[in-house]
């Protein structure tokens, strides 16, 4: 059976170009697969990124039947249509056809102070985490950000304001919030409280949620952090 | 196989839910919006006497207001209930059920608490039996 693959050309300037193509749909076949054999026998043009294959990069990120997912982790069969539109992630600048510059996503990511800034630099100490800490419980999940965009690209308010934070820097910054040995937590409670920039400009709609191929519930770090700076930040102590 | 448009609608409405919720809270708080200017003046009447008033409310007597009512119910209901279901989630609770929370809390129990309302306005207000 053949599937149609409509993919988006050039530059996203003006109205949308596609091109469409026809692929032997196979049993374990992957978007990324697809695009690979339409680059390889049919047309050499078509630009898009790759890296690891295996959805631990987030290099693949794009726009998959309008919803942003990695095209190395979605099976075509899964998508249960016989039609697939891949478009580059929106609301970020197209380098060519699906390829996106993530720099507006990674200004942000900056802007939160990602790094870790330990209490004593010089602790030759292991640093003790209790079971029952924030830290504990909840860094699991919320660390397994890939930095792929699709979370930044399928918020309506990054889309509306280029001074908001993202969802994705939001949950860095939380993750080092909940860090016991980091000792930047006021400024960066500062930042994630400012009011075009930091958590109060999320609606609460639950995209990037949606949107994130490794299931970070990311509303839920911006609603915790909400509700900790109502607190001054005392959630975070240890 | 379904159509690409009819393919994302379908998803849409379960994976995308905090932001269909988010959609009718804004729309419903725009058609309240709306109620409350034309509520404003009708009462404002009063200012001009009973007459006046009881003219502007005969109006509303008519089955086809009476529906409108059935409507504004729905209206304040969702509203009301979608207020509810950002509160609880704002507090905390069930974020990571919010999809559940929405079609079957704010959707589900707000359907039974419509019917509740709009079932007598209907029978007695429009068929008036």
């Amino acid at each position: 059976m053949n599937i149609r693959v409509r993919i988006a050309r050039g530059p996203a300037q003006g109205r949308k170009v596609f091109s469409d193509f026809q692929v032997a749909l196979e049993e374990r076949m992957t978007v990324l697969d697809a695009l690979f054999r339409i680059q390889r026998e049919m047309d050499s043009s078509i630009g898009f990124r790759c890296s690891c294959r295996v959805g631990m990069c987030g290099t693949c990120a794009v726009s998959i039947n309008r919803i942003p997912r990695l095209a190395c982790s979605t099976l075509v069969k899964n998508l249960e249509t016989d039609t697939v539109t891949v478009e580059p992630l929106p609301n970020l600048p197209v380098i060519k056809d699906l390829a996106v510059s993530l720099a507006p996503f990674f200004e942000q990511w900056k802007k939160a102070l990602p790094a870790f800034r330990p209490r004593d630099s010089e602790s030759q100490e292991l640093a003790r985490i209790p079971a029952d800490s924030l830290f504990a419980q909840l860094t699991p999940r919320k660390r397994d950000c890939i930095t792929c965009g699709a979370c930044y690209s399928a918020c309506t308010i990054t889309h509306k304001s280029g001074r908001y934070l993202g969802p994705a820097a939001i949950n860095r910054a939380f993750l080092r919030l909940l860090d016991p040995r980091d000792s930047a937590d006021s400024e960066r409670l500062a930042i994630l409280d400012r009011e075009f920039e930091g958590v109060w400009r999320c609606h609460t709609q639950f995209n990037c949620t949606a949107a994130c191929p490794r299931g970070i519930n990311l509303t839920d770090t911006i609603i915790r952090i909400k509700r900790a700076l109502l607190r001054h930040g005392r959630v975070f102590q240890a | 196989m379904n159509s690409p448009a009819n393919d994302v609608l379908q998803k849409y409405r379960w994976r995308f839910s905090g932001m269909v919720a988010w959609v009718i809270q804004r729309v419903t708080g725009l058609l309240l919006l709306f109620y409350l200017f034309l509520h404003v003046h009708t009462i404002s009447k009063l200012a001009e006497g009973p007459q006046a008033f009881n003219e502007a409310m005969a109006t509303f007597h008519s089955p086809f207001f009476k529906l409108l009512e059935i409507g504004l119910l729905g209206t304040v209901i969702l509203h009301a209930m979608n207020g509810i279901r950002i509160t609880l989630i704002d507090l905390g609770v069930g974020v990571e059920r919010q999809r559940h929370l929405f079609w079957f809390v704010t959707v589900g129990v707000g359907i039974l608490i419509f019917l509740a309302g709009a079932i007598p306005m209907f029978l007695f207000a429009v068929l008036k039996v």
